[in-house]
């Protein structure tokens, strides 16, 4: 696929988040199409040229933008793993550990959830060697353990459309009340939810480590798992983790015996609220409420999903107040916010300035995005709540009185 | 003085971070949209503001090192390729709008500001700026200026130069002065239209007040497929001929159509369609129906395929999305293209388009065909692969006798894309020397020393291509 179609157009330049902040042409997808081209024709590109490769967000927008469809993030990622440089060493390497067994995937979680209570977070501030400045920061966006909260009241469906919910792991650790609430909204769009146990992460970070053996073991774990509820759709609540998940296929070769499997699964895989727009939510009176909603790079960019969500929430009876560019990245991207911190911290400036001041939240569809834009509010002291539009919809129909 | 010490000056002006002088990053500026030619700058430099700006350029002009100001790099004639060793001066981090003045309807703008975020900011307003260049998502208006860049709407609302109120210009020898004014009068010697498509030669634009206008009240866009190119050529002079003049009126032939089809924006056009035909009138509700009609009546009398008016604005958006971005499709046929910007008097697109087929025949060479059909600037798009260079050389030709072409028909070499590097010999076949001389007199008027953009446009001598720069490399 490589570069070849690239025509040097330009059009992709406006899109580029990074190109935005530097203005430097090899900080654009042309630019790194271009570097990427000298690379593989034995120009050395030397560090700089190295770098200003690796600072790719891997957000996607300059595939959307590409009349020519060039995969600029796909590729920057294949020439991550493959040189085995930049983000893939500094982040990923450690991360290794923790996501390439069962084990070490649930001692993650475990971590993870630890560290949104105040008093682990202020203890994590007394061993700054220990821990980045930066994720301490992204600790503050963290949302703080709170007790139960009362459902909204619903009839469990005994024979509708059977829908599997994927949970993830960042997504289950730190949001899990999020996917509890989609479980909760799937049964009030009328559908069985099943909830597969065995299930795993996705993958995505494990997939930038290089490891192609401990990958396959995870895809197929959740094959596994979810072949066995033989189930319609695999509603997910994080935008990064549908996105990689849809791109399985791509993963396998077709003469693997499990590529049938794999294919079947990746277009079963749907966003919670593509899921939830087509099984219908019932439509609720306006509440008042205005939302402005941040557009995940990973369901806007690279599943093209932006109208969903705001019919979803239009429907549940809030006020869209758009924010400029609510598609160009906030700077999470992943690990991205710990290995370019500075870079993350633009992005992540840019993005609280476009946040409009009279909203009563921001919502959004992907757990990264969450924490760096709440922990980015916090760094400018404003009090706007960052919700996930599931939890944003199970408020409004909790308590409502509504006909399925 | 010294190589050094001129970038020295700069780094203080600037900073250290923001001029670029590692030799990958040098290179990756050595070419613009157009491919066919590449050379290294000296130094690339990015000024954060006006006043940066104007330092840098003052600081060059005491050093003497010849300069090229640059946008977002999407220039068709190489007109941002570095020659000379020239330094470019990147205008990329000044995209600020600074104010919007609504009661003079002018939006002050810096030069990197990219053309279509300013439509998008004035939107919520009812507000945009008219002229649309189809590299709109991404060019800047500084670029826009230095080429007076056209585009599909610029049939009924004219060019950039009919929307630049007033320029702030720092002239090659550092002196910074305003040009037009706020005010709507005839300036006696307008010196700001000359700036306009000046291809960067006269100076550099470090603020721009652009003219905004109303959203038309009411928009009605109109496809009509054909299973000839030539009759929808035909179509296009009789809706003009009768009086009409559309917003947009735009072709595409088959090859085009295939590109953009497998490009983002598929509009899903039925197999077998030989154009497509984009014709869009706005304006008030009364008129915009008035027109529609009257054009549906008119195509009514040609053999077409189908009709059809956009439901949506977002079907409306699609159309134009699919045609905008048929340039970077093209892509998805061939490794490169090169596209002709000529122009042609309207009543003889028929021939036009039929001698283009012969001249590709001829020279083996596949052309894609995709124009702004109401003002008759053809825009084939000959698709060539940059590593045979027995093809390099037959696009070369082709590219050049199509021009000849148009010429013949009594049109021009250059309708928005302008001159560049690229169609300096063939400027000559369109001036006399008489004329180029008095251009040469306006350019050593402005920049005695030739710092600004230098050998690019203007040609020395009558064959000029022999005395070009020996620093640029023929991609061969």
């Amino acid at each position: 696929m490589i570069n070849e179609s690239c025509v040097h157009c330009g059009l992709c330049l406006s899109s580029c988040p990074t190109y935005l902040v530097t203005g430097v042409e090899t900080e654009s997808p042309r630019g790194r199409v271009w570097l990427l081209a000298q690379y593989s024709s034995g120009i050395n590109i030397g560090e700089t040229g190295l770098n200003h490769l690796d600072d790719c967000l891997d957000c996607r927008a300059c595939e959307e933008a590409c009349p020519a469809h060039i995969p600029v993030g796909h590729m920057v990622n294949q020439f991550r793993i493959a040189s085995q440089t930049g983000m893939a060493l500094s982040v990923v390497k450690p991360l290794r550990y923790f996501l390439s067994t069962r084990r070490g995937r649930l001692r993650f979680k475990r971590l993870l959830n630890w560290s949104r209570y105040r008093l682990v977070q202020r203890a994590m501030s007394w061993f700054p060697e220990w821990i980045p400045p930066d994720a301490l920061s992204l600790a503050s966006g963290l949302p703080e353990k709170t007790g139960e909260v009362a459902r909204p009241a619903m009839v469990p469906v005994k024979d509708g459309r059977n829908v599997m919910l994927f949970r993830g792991c960042v997504m289950e650790a730190v949001y899990g009340e999020t996917n509890q609430k989609a479980y909760d909204l799937l049964q009030i769009a009328g559908a069985r939810v099943v909830n597969p146990e065995s299930q795993t992460c996705c993958g995505a970070l494990l997939y930038h480590s290089g490891d192609t053996q401990a990958l396959r073991d995870l895809v197929l774990e959740n094959l596994t798992a979810f072949d066995e509820s033989a189930s319609g759709d695999v509603a997910v609540t994080s935008g990064g983790c549908s996105a990689f998940m849809k791109e399985y296929g791509d993963l396998f070769s077709p003469e693997d015996p499990i590529y049938a499997r794999v294919v079947r699964f990746a277009a079963a895989v749907k966003d919670i609220s593509d899921v939830l727009v087509q099984l219908g939510l019932p439509s609720l009176p306006v509440n008042g409420r205005r939302i402005s909603m941040h557009d995940a790079c990973h369901l806007a960019h690279a599943q093209g999903i932006r109208q969903s969500p705001r019919k979803l929430l239009q429907g549940a009876g809030y006020a869209l107040v758009e924010m400029p560019d609510a598609d160009r990245c906030c700077g999470a991207a992943g690990t991205y916010n710990l290995t370019h911190p500075e870079m993350a911290r633009t992005l992540q400036a840019y993005k609280v300035s476009d946040i409009p001041q009279d909203i009563d939240a921001v919502a959004l569809g992907n757990p990264g995005c969450q924490l760096q834009i709440a922990a980015g509010l916090n760094r400018q002291g404003r009090e706007v709540p960052v919700r996930h539009t599931v939890d944003l919809l199970w408020e409004a129909y909790q308590g409502a009185k509504y006909e399925r | 003085m010294s190589d050094s010490n001129w970038k020295k000056g700069l780094r203080e002006i600037v900073g250290a971070g923001q001029l670029l002088e590692d030799p990958i990053l040098l290179d990756s500026y050595g070419t613009d949209g157009y491919t066919l030619e590449k050379a290294r700058p000296s130094a690339v430099v990015l000024p954060a503001d006006r006043e940066q700006l104007h330092a840098v350029v003052s600081h060059l002009y005491r050093e003497r090192v010849p300069y090229v100001a640059r946008g977002a790099g999407t220039s068709l004639s190489g007109g941002a390729i570095p020659l000379d060793g020239a330094v470019v001066v990147h205008l990329s981090r000044m995209h600020q709008i600074r104010s919007i003045d609504w009661y003079n309807r002018v939006a002050y703008c810096e030069p990197g500001v990219v053309n279509r975020k300013l439509s998008e900011a004035l939107a919520p307003f009812g507000y945009y700026y008219a002229p649309d260049p189809s590299s709109q998502q991404a060019c800047t208006l500084g670029g826009n200026v230095a080429e007076n860049s056209g585009g599909p709407h610029c049939l009924k609302f004219g060019v950039t130069l009919n929307h630049i109120k007033q320029l702030e210009v720092v002239w090659p020898n550092g002196d910074v002065e305003l040009l037009g004014s706020l005010a709507d009068f005839a300036e006696s010697v307008d010196v700001k239209s000359l700036m306009v498509g000046s291809e960067g030669m006269l100076g550099i634009v470090s603020g721009i007040w652009a003219r905004i206008v109303e959203l038309p009240q009411s928009r009605a866009t109109t496809m009509v497929l054909f299973d000839d190119v030539q009759e929808a050529s035909q179509a296009v002079s009789a809706i003009i001929a009768a009086g009409v003049i559309p917003a947009a009126l735009e072709l595409m032939d088959p090859l085009a159509i295939e590109a953009v089809e497998r490009g983002v924006y598929r509009v899903g056009y039925p197999p077998g369609v030989a154009a497509v035909l984009l014709v869009e009138v706005d304006g008030p509700a009364p008129e915009v129906k008035e027109e529609q009609s009257l054009i549906t009546h008119l195509l009514g009398k040609f053999p077409t395929r189908d009709i059809r008016i956009a439901r949506s604005a977002a079907e409306r958006e699609l159309w134009w999305a699919n045609r905008k971005t048929a340039f970077g499709a093209m892509g998805l046929l061939a490794p490169r293209y090169y596209v002709q910007d000529g122009v042609i008097p309207r009543s003889q697109l028929p021939s036009a388009l039929r001698k283009i087929g012969e001249i590709g025949e001829h020279y083996d060479i596949r052309i894609a065909n995709v124009f702004h059909a109401g003002d008759g600037n053809l825009h084939p798009l000959l698709l060539y692969d940059d590593k045979d260079a027995h093809m390099v050389q037959r696009v070369r030709q082709a590219g050049s006798e199509i021009l000849r072409m148009c010429l013949a028909l009594g049109g021009s070499i250059t309708g928005e894309h302008g001159v560049g590097l690229e169609k300096m010999e063939e400027l000559t076949w369109q001036m006399s020397p008489a004329v180029i001389q008095a251009q040469w007199a306006l350019k050593n008027a402005c920049d005695p020393e030739g710092l600004a953009n230098p050998k690019k446009v203007l040609p020395v001598g009558s064959t000029c291509l022999a005395e070009l720069s020996s620093d640029v490399t023929r991609v061969k």
